[in-house]
């Protein structure tokens, strides 16, 4: 897939893709949402800082292209431009894949905003994918964004977390300590929706969840198979082929570079009358 | 607007692993005040007795003189022979108190601090000086702007707190003063953190996991009986609270 590239100068937005709670999605959406943003012209890099843990790669499909990481960037043993690695599905996307065999620990401050500049310098939108948790890790992966997206499945416990997440968002990150700088816009995306399962009352609704966290809503993903088969072959779901997921990320993505898109919350389309019969998996 | 976004104390993003950290410490001593000048035989021989009938009470405690009824004892040979006897009866003696005009050096050379006089459980006498220092201080309140996360503590050391906004379950609010919340209240709120009991707290909707009003504290699941919705309003009335939905 050739995109043109946008030929302006870079507008160097930090994104940060994060939960609190682990297993919601982060690194799906970061996928799909870089994905999705490269496949709309802008230059987009994703970073992986979830430093020893090392997922983002697989989920883009480029773990057997990695010789270089985050973490040798940060330590100076290697050129930001031998880390990062062209997609070759979009060739606006870059990936900056992170250490296996390091821990949260070898991201220093000082490193990542040195990193971030010199991305800043090249690229539209700087994906930041966050560790779970709130400690080290996802804090380095939110101290310099401006924009963030806090992933949310519609479950009590993940609602909790992401509204620790956005406290923290709107009190330790560069942002917030800088005197007079605009709070960090966060949004949150929903993932794992399953309407049918909200109508029968055994889900929170999206009210419910934007009712305790009070902040915009970016998108629904629904739960749909079509993200796990992706992810397995290695391919962001914006990129492979059409679903209700890929939709949900697409618009989500046209959200957040500002273009109004109606909420729409597709659920994957039940299986008929005959296909329920003949038991047939959609 | 004030303190638009409350921050926690520390923050642990910006220093690399510390050696060591400062933290304030409150401990409890045990004051020994010495009622006589003549600290000799007699006063051991009552020391021993009380020490034989409550040896748990006196084990391990940090102890500390209270000279004020025997200034005499200051005289650095007399301090010396009645902390010595004292150590050999296994007291834990660091500090002397109400001695005034004893050499620092003399406290140095035995191992002591001088500790100001604090507020003792069975206050023995009126010292002037203390009480002056509980000057009135000055109002401060303070208004939040946005919700207040899980997680975060807003203080309102001084006065009363209003938050504009929601209150997530696993946050606190905690003033001096009232607290008003203009949104679902679903964290904790504790007014009147310094005892005062003209405390109250106004909520839009009461779902909290727990509010107090002077140190006197209900936790959701005692509030069940209490409506949810509507604005609360919860003060204290007979050392017990009272909550009532005012619209």
């Amino acid at each position: 897939m050739t995109t043109e590239p946008k030929k302006n100068p870079p507008l160097g937005r930090v994104i940060v893709i994060t939960s609190g709670k682990g297993g919601v999605g982060k690194t799906t959406s970061s996928a799909a949402i870089s994905a999705a943003l490269a496949k709309q012209g802008f230059r987009t890099v994703v970073i992986d800082f979830d430093v020893g843990l090392r997922n983002l790669d697989m989920t883009m499909g480029c773990e057997r292209r990695v010789v270089f990481d985050f973490i040798n960037v940060i330590q100076g043993d290697a050129k930001l431009k031998q880390a990062l690695i062209k997609d070759k599905r979009v060739d606006t996307l870059s990936i900056l894949p992170t250490s296996q065999t390091r821990d949260k620990d070898a991201l220093t401050k000082e490193g990542v905003e040195k990193v971030l500049n010199e991305l800043k310098a090249e690229f539209d939108y700087i994906v930041c994918d966050s560790p779970a948790g709130i400690e080290h890790g996802a804090q380095m992966a939110m101290h310099f964004a401006d924009e963030a997206v806090v992933v949310t499945n519609p479950e009590v416990s993940s609602v909790r977390d992401s509204d620790r997440v956005l406290g923290l968002l709107s009190s330790q990150t560069k942002r917030a300590e800088t005197e007079g700088a605009e709070p960090i816009k966060a949004q949150v995306l929903i993932t794992r929706y399953d309407q049918e399962r909200v109508d029968r009352g055994e889900m929170m609704t999206v009210d419910d969840v934007l009712e305790i966290l009070a902040v915009p809503l970016l998108g629904v993903v629904p739960e749909s198979k079509a993200i796990l088969k992706a992810s397995n072959v290695g391919t962001p779901v914006v990129l492979d082929g059409p679903s209700a997921a890929a939709q949900a990320y697409e618009d989500a993505v046209s959200r957040l570079t500002g273009t109004q898109v109606e909420m729409r919350i597709v659920g994957e389309r039940r299986p008929g009358l005959f296909q329920r019969l003949f038991g047939r998996a959609s | 607007m004030s303190d638009r976004y409350a921050r926690t104390r520390h923050d642990p993003a910006s220093a690399t692993a510390a050696a060591f950290q400062v933290r304030g410490r409150f401990l409890t001593a045990l004051a020994l005040r010495v009622d006589t000048e003549n600290a000799g035989g007699p006063f051991y021989a009552q020391l021993d007795e009380q020490l034989h009938k409550t040896p748990q009470f006196f084990s391990g405690a940090p102890v500390v003189l209270d000279l004020v009824n025997a200034p005499g004892i200051s005289d650095p040979a007399r301090l010396r022979e009645l902390v010595e006897n004292l150590r050999r009866r296994e007291l834990l003696v660091f500090g002397v108190q109400n001695a005034a005009g004893i050499d620092p050096e003399v406290l140095k050379t035995l191992g002591l601090i001088a500790v100001p006089p604090g507020r003792d459980a069975p206050l023995p006498r009126d010292t002037g000086p203390a009480r002056a220092v509980a000057a009135p201080r000055p109002i401060q309140n303070k208004v939040i702007h946005s919700p207040v996360r899980s997680g975060q503590m807003i203080v309102a050391e001084q006065g009363d707190l209003t938050i504009i906004g929601s209150v997530a379950s696993g946050a606190e609010l905690i003033a001096a003063g009232n607290i008003h919340v203009y949104g679902p209240l679903r964290g904790r709120a504790m007014a009147g953190c310094h005892g005062d009991e003209s405390a109250h707290i106004f909520c839009q909707s009461l779902n909290a996991e727990l509010v107090a009003i002077a140190g006197l504290y209900q936790t959701s699941e005692t509030l069940g009986e209490v409506p949810g919705q509507g604005c609360t309003h919860i003060y204290l009335e007979d050392e017990k609270l009272c909550m009532k939905v005012i619209a």
